[in-house]
C-alpha cells in the first residue's frame, strides 16, 4: 500500500507536469480512491482515479494518455520485445537452448553445445571467468530480474537521476548510471575480445545492450516524472516571449495550444465575475421583508439588480504583409475567449476594409486567419480603411464598445484620415491601438504613429503573446465594469 | 462515514447487476464512479452529450435503492429563495397581525420598559423558526430521515452565483440559515449534478465533485441497453437499428441522435411492427430520430449507402 501511494504521488506529480491542475485535496481522494478499489484491477482503477483527477473532457484525454504510459507494463516486458536476449532473461530456462540457435546472433553459433560462448572461453581464462562471477554479470546472464531491478535502482540513486531537468541530460544521466553499475568492467572485456573472440564479443555486447537499455528507461522515466513538465513551461516561457513575427511555422501547434490555455485562464478569471440579473423585477420577498417593520405596509419596494453588461469587442486587424502575422495571433486569441467575450466583430484591411466575423463563424480559427490573409493582404490604406469602418459600423459603435486597431501605422505618406479616428474615439468606451514595432520606431519614416496616439486611450506596444496576454486581461477586467 | 446507509451501493459488481435490474446499463466506468461516490460520500458531477443518460442515472440510483427522488432542476435567474429554503412572508405577516392583541395579554401586568422587553424576549423568535420555514428542493433533501438522491440538474443553466451557493451543500452536507442555524443533513444524499457543458463550471464546484463524462456508446453497450428498455423488439432487428444509429452519427449532424432517441425509435418499430429496416420505413419514421429538417435531409440523401452498408456485416 505504502508504496503503491508513493507511485501513486509519482504519478501526481507526471499528470500535473502535463498541465493538468491537481490540488492536494485532489491527490487526497485519489489515495482514498486508490485505497477502495485497490490496485489489483487496473482498468477499474483507472475509471475511479479518472473520477478524481481529471476535471475537463480534455484532461480526461490527458490523463488516459499519462496513465497508459505511467502504469505501463514494466520495462522489463517492454525490453524483451526488443532484445532477443531480454526474452532469454525473462525464462532462464532458454538460455542454454537458445545461445544453440543459430542466427539468434551472427556468431553465437559457432559457440560449443555446453554453454555460451563467453561460458567456454571462461573456461580457458581467468579474466573473462573473474567477469563472469561479478554479480551484476552474474545477474544478467542468469537473468534475475530481481537482482537487476535493485542494481539499476541503487546506480540511479548514485548517480543522482531524480535531479533530471533537460532532455538534452539524458545522455550525461545514463552515462552515470552506468558507470554506477561497474559496466566498466564489461566495456573492458568487449575491447579485449574484439579481435579474437568474435562470438564471445558479440555476447559481451548484447549484455552491454541489454544493460544500456535499463538505464536509459529508468533515466526516461525519471525524466518522464521530474522534468518533462518543467522543459514543457520551459519553451512555453520561452515562446510566449518571442516575437510573434518570427513564430514559425513547426511552433504554431504549441502556440496555439499556449493561446488556448491562456485564453481559459482568463476566461474563468473573468468569466465567473460576470452578473446576469433581470430588469425592473419586483423582489417580493425582500420588500416584504422590509414592510414586516412598517406593519406590512410597503413604502419602499425593493428591485432586482438592473445590471447587465452586454461588453462589444470590435477588432480592427492590418492584415497587409508586414503585420499580418499579429493579426492572426490577436483574432486567434480574441476567439478563444468567446465565452467571456461573445459579442466580438472583426473587420479586416489593408486598403479596403470589410466584415469577417462571419468567417470566424464558420471556420475554424485558423482557416478563417488564413482566409483573410488571403483575401484582404496588400498595401496599406488607413484613411481609407477608417472610412469604410465608419460607413460599415460606426452607428455600433457605443459606450459598450471597445475598438481594438492593430497596426503599424505606416500609411506610405498618404492621410490617414485621423479625423475618422477621433470621431471613432468619441462614440466607444475604449480605443486600444496595438502596434508591432517597438516604441523607438514609432514616427519614424512614413509611421502616423505619434498623431494616432493622441487619438487612442490607449496605445501600446504588442510583439509578443505575453504582450498580448495582458492586453485582453485588461479587455476583461474593463468589460466587467461597463 | 454512514456506508450502511445504502448498502445497495457497496460494491462495483453490486451495482452493475442492480442497475441492469433497473434497465440501466452501465458502463465500468459508471458503476465505479457511482461506487466511490456512495463509499466517500462525494457528489457526482455528470457530463455529456443531451439525452445520453444523465438524469436517468439518478432516477435509477434513486429506484435501486428505494429512496426518494429530490429534484431541482436549474435555469437562468434560480436563486437561493428557490433552491435553498424560503420564508413564509405572507404567513409571517398574516400572524402578526393577529397575533397583535396577544401582546397585551403577555406585557400586562409588567412594570417598567426593561420588565416589558425582558418578557417579549423570553418569547424566542416565534416568528423566525421553523414553522415559517418553506423548505426547497436542497433543504428538503438535507431533511429526507433515511437518505435521498438529490439531483441538481443542468447545474450548467444556473448563474454563476448559484453555484457558489451550492458549495455548502456539496461539501458539508448541511444548509445555513442566518436567522436558525445551521441544519445538517439527518443522513447524507447521494447527489448528482448534470451538465451539458454549455459552459465551464468554477473550479471549486468542480473539485468537490467525482468527474464522470459519459459519451455515446459502442455498438454492442447501445444494443444491450436497447433491449433493456424494448426487450420486445426482435434482437436481429435491434442489432439492425443500433448499427444503422451508429452510421448516422458518424454524418455531419446538427444535433447527432442520443440514446434517448435510439429507444424512442426502437418503440415506434415496435408499435408499427416492423420487421426489419428497409429505406421505406426509415423514411417514415427517421423523424422519431432526428430532430431537424436539414438533418433528415443530410441522412435521407445517404440512406441507400448506409443501408448497403448494414447489409455487409
Amino acid at each position: 500500500m505504502a508504496a503503491g501511494s508513493d507511485q501513486l504521488l509519482a504519478f501526481i506529480k507526471f499528470l500535473r507536469g502535463k498541465d493538468v491542475p491537481i490540488s492536494p485535496a485532489d491527490s487526497l481522494d485519489a489515495i482514498h480512491v486508490a485505497s477502495l478499489l485497490g490496485y489489483a484491477d487496473r482498468e477499474q482503477l483507472k475509471e475511479g482515479l479518472a473520477a478524481t483527477l481529471a476535471k475537463t473532457r480534455h484532461e480526461d484525454v490527458v490523463f488516459s494518455e499519462a496513465f497508459e504510459a505511467f502504469f505501463a507494463p514494466t520495462s522489463r516486458t517492454e525490453m524483451s520485445a526488443r532484445t532477443p536476449l531480454g526474452s532469454q532473461q525473462d525464462d532462464p530456462s532458454l538460455v542454454s537452448q537458445d545461445a544453440s540457435q543459430p542466427g539468434n546472433s551472427p556468431a553465437s553459433g559457432t559457440g560449443g553445445a555446453g554453454g555460451s560462448p563467453l561460458e567456454e572461453l571462461a573456461k580457458h581464462n581467468d579474466e573473462i571467468a573473474a567477469l563472469l562471477d561479478q554479480p551484476l554479470v552474474k545477474a544478467l546472464t542468469s537473468g534475475d530480474e530481481g537482482a537487476l531491478a535493485v542494481a539499476v535502482e541503487n546506480a540511479a540513486a548514485a548517480a543522482g537521476v531524480d535531479q533530471i531537468r533537460l532532455f538534452t541530460q539524458r545522455g550525461q544521466y545514463m552515462r552515470r548510471m552506468l558507470d554506477a553499475m561497474g559496466e566498466e568492467a564489461l566495456r573492458d572485456a568487449a575491447i579485449a575480445l574484439e579481435n579474437n573472440h568474435a562470438a564471445a564479443f558479440e555476447e559481451v555486447q548484447q549484455l552491454r545492450d541489454n544493460l544500456r537499455q535499463r538505464a536509459r528507461d529508468r533515466v526516461e522515466r525519471a525524466w518522464m516524472v521530474h522534468a518533462q513538465g518543467e522543459t514543457e513551461d520551459f519553451l512555453d516561457g520561452a515562446l510566449a516571449e518571442v516575437r510573434l513575427g518570427n513564430i514559425s511555422p513547426h511552433q504554431m501547434a504549441r502556440t496555439r495550444k499556449l493561446i488556448e490555455r491562456m485564453a481559459r485562464k482568463l476566461a474563468t478569471r473573468h468569466g465567473r465575475r460576470r452578473r446576469r440579473t433581470r430588469r425592473g423585477q419586483l423582489n417580493v420577498p425582500a420588500t416584504l421583508r422590509g414592510a414586516a417593520a412598517t406593519d406590512g405596509i410597503p413604502f419602499e419596494p425593493r428591485w432586482k439588480r438592473t445590471e447587465r453588461r452586454k461588453p462589444q469587442v470590435m477588432a480592427v486587424c492590418d492584415v497587409s504583409g508586414s503585420v499580418a502575422a499579429y493579426a492572426k495571433f490577436l483574432l486567434m486569441f480574441l476567439y478563444a475567449v468567446q465565452d467571456v467575450l461573445p459579442r466580438t466583430r472583426s473587420f479586416a484591411f489593408s486598403s479596403i476594409l470589410g466584415e469577417v466575423t462571419q468567417w470566424f463563424a464558420e471556420l475554424p480559427v485558423e482557416d478563417a486567419v488564413n482566409k483573410v490573409n488571403r483575401f484582404y493582404g496588400g498595401a496599406t490604406d488607413y484613411g481609407r480603411a477608417f472610412s469604410d469602418l465608419s460607413a460599415l459600423a460606426l452607428n455600433d459603435i457605443n459606450r459598450a464598445t471597445t475598438v481594438i486597431i492593430l497596426g503599424d501605422a505606416r500609411n506610405n505618406n498618404s492621410d490617414p484620415r485621423l479625423d475618422v479616428l477621433a470621431e471613432i474615439k468619441a462614440r466607444c468606451k475604449r480605443l486600444i491601438w496595438l502596434n508591432p514595432e517597438s516604441r523607438t520606431a514609432w514616427g519614424t519614416g512614413d509611421s502616423e504613429m505619434l498623431q494616432v496616439i493622441r487619438h487612442c486611450h490607449i496605445a501600446t506596444e504588442c510583439n509578443n503573446l505575453k504582450q498580448l496576454e495582458r492586453i485582453v486581461d485588461k479587455l476583461l477586467a474593463d468589460s466587467r465594469g461597463t | 462515514m454512514e456506508t450502511n446507509l445504502y448498502p445497495e451501493l457497496g460494491s462495483v459488481e453490486n451495482i452493475n447487476s442492480r442497475f441492469e435490474a433497473a434497465g440501466y446499463i452501465c458502463t465500468p466506468r459508471i458503476a465505479t464512479v457511482v461506487y466511490l461516490a456512495a463509499a466517500l460520500n462525494k457528489p457526482i458531477l455528470v457530463e455529456g452529450p443531451p439525452g445520453v443518460g444523465k438524469t436517468e442515472l439518478a432516477k435509477t440510483c434513486a429506484s435501486v435503492i428505494g429512496k426518494p427522488l429530490v429534484r431541482l432542476q436549474c435555469y437562468e435567474g434560480l436563486d437561493e429563495a428557490k433552491a435553498l429554503y424560503e420564508w413564509k412572508y405572507g404567513k409571517q405577516l398574516l400572524y402578526t397581525q393577529i397575533l397583535k392583541e396577544q401582546l397585551g395579554e403577555i406585557l400586562d401586568g409588567a412594570t417598567g420598559l426593561q420588565e416589558s422587553i425582558r418578557r417579549l424576549h423570553s418569547t424566542g423568535d416565534v416568528f423566525y423558526s421553523k414553522e415559517f420555514l418553506e423548505p426547497r428542493p436542497l433543504l428538503k433533501a438535507m431533511e429526507e430521515e433515511h437518505g435521498a438522491v438529490l439531483l441538481i440538474d443542468e447545474i450548467d443553466k444556473a448563474d454563476f452565483e448559484f453555484e457558489s451557493l451550492l458549495l455548502e451543500v456539496l461539501s458539508d452536507y448541511q444548509v445555513s440559515i442566518p436567522e436558525i442555524g445551521t441544519i445538517a443533513a439527518r443522513s447524507k444524499p447521494v447527489v448528482f449534478l448534470t451538465s451539458n457543458d454549455t459552459r465551464d463550471l468554477s473550479d471549486a464546484l468542480k473539485r468537490r465533485c467525482l468527474h464522470l463524462h459519459i459519451p455515446f456508446p459502442s455498438i454492442e453497450l447501445e444494443a444491450r441497453i436497447v433491449t433493456a428498455r424494448v426487450p420486445e423488439l426482435e434482437q436481429r432487428l435491434t442489432d439492425q437499428l443500433v448499427r444503422f444509429v451508429h452510421a448516422i452519427r458518424d454524418l455531419d449532424l446538427k444535433k447527432a441522435p442520443a440514446i434517448s432517441e435510439t429507444i424512442d425509435w426502437a418503440r415506434s418499430l415496435l408499435l408499427l411492427h416492423a420487421e426489419r429496416l428497409d429505406s421505406r420505413l426509415i423514411h417514415e419514421t427517421l423523424n422519431v430520430l432526428l430532430k431537424y429538417e436539414e438533418d433528415i435531409n443530410t441522412a435521407e440523401d445517404k440512406l441507400s449507402g448506409i443501408l448497403r452498408q448494414l447489409e455487409t456485416p
